[in-house]
């Protein structure tokens, strides 16, 4: 099939995205289980991580990505995967954020203490190929 | 230049078509064969293989700039991985709760924010006064954006439920 005039829609875009970062997820050996969140509204993925199997021992274990594909076609996407357990909360978003001077950043912080943050430059913008670097960035973090 | 520690694990348990659909069907819009391919970690030529049966399969669309083929994700096909997956998950009953729950949510924004679409509230993050403001409402907009999104493909799984369940289970 050939040709497409299909006017951009931010929604279908980053519906796509979401879903191929679900796909990506499930293919890796850490993931136990992914699923869009809300329940019915799939506005973010989350996946359950077995991170035992990187020797790492911890309560609920989950990443929590989002995708917004941007308002355009030619918008800069703004995005984060974001873990989560028992004792640790850090992640890697990339959208404005007053605190450090990059879009692209690492934030982290202990219990309810404030996040500190640090410039991070992604390797890619396509959402299926950041999903393996994200992994293994947190692979080394925890 | 080395492959990442992350791109080898990809490499590693996924094919070289996994990673040629993935990326491709992910596009926000449309790339040539060179950027699926670098961003797949796949050689051009393998590439473009792997393109054109993914365009023969219905998964991607192809088109013309200045001489380059481009490919993005066929948006009916997605739809239909929408519907699908909705239809397994829920029967006629639970995609009704499932639409008035989308809805309950939307109007839930509409109160909140005293606006009526994720495009009005997004002209409100002109009005903010902090930065974390701007960044909820945008965020909130975005999220509104996929709901209203995903009730569309709700509401047309209710309309046609009883055509889609019968051609879903005859294809299963």
């Amino acid at each position: 099939m050939a040709g497409s005039s299909d006017p951009y829609d931010s929604a279908a875009a980053s519906h796509r995205a979401l879903r191929s970062i679900k796909q990506e997820l499930e293919r890796h050996p850490i993931v136990t289980e992914t699923r869009g969140f809300p329940s019915g509204e799939f506005a973010e993925v989350v996946a359950d991580l077995a991170i035992e199997r990187w020797g790492v021992n911890s309560t609920n274990p989950t990443l929590t990505v989002r995708w917004f594909a941007g308002e355009s076609q030619d918008a800069t996407p703004e995005f984060s995967f974001h873990y989560s357990d028992a004792e640790r909360d850090l992640g890697w978003h990339y959208h404005e954020q007053e605190h450090v001077e990059s879009r692209g950043h690492f934030q982290a912080r202990t219990g309810t203490s404030a996040y500190s943050y640090e410039p991070y430059d992604f390797p890619s913008q396509n959402p299926a190929a950041l999903v393996w670097d994200m992994m293994s960035n947190l692979s080394s973090r925890i | 230049m080395t492959d990442s520690a992350g791109v080898e694990a990809w490499k590693e348990q996924t094919t070289a078509f996994d990673r040629i659909q993935s990326v491709a069907s992910a596009v926000s819009q449309p790339q040539p064969a060179s950027y699926i391919a670098s961003e797949a970690h796949v050689a051009e030529n393998t590439a473009r293989d792997h393109l054109k049966r993914l365009v023969e399969l219905n998964v991607l669309l192809k088109s013309d700039r200045e001489g380059t083929t481009l490919y993005a994700p066929d948006p009916l096909h997605t739809r239909i991985q929408m519907l699908r997956d909705l239809l397994e998950e829920h029967d006629r009953d639970g995609l009704i709760q499932l639409k008035g729950s989308l809805q309950a949510q939307i109007e839930d924004w509409q109160d909140q924010y005293d606006v009526e679409s994720p495009s009005e509230l997004r002209d409100r993050a002109v009005e903010t006064e902090t930065a974390a403001q701007t960044r909820d409402i945008r965020k909130t907009a975005s999220d509104w954006e996929l709901v209203v999104y995903r009730l569309s493909i709700v509401e047309d799984a209710i309309e046609n439920y009883n055509t889609y369940s019968e051609d879903f289970q005859v294809s299963a």
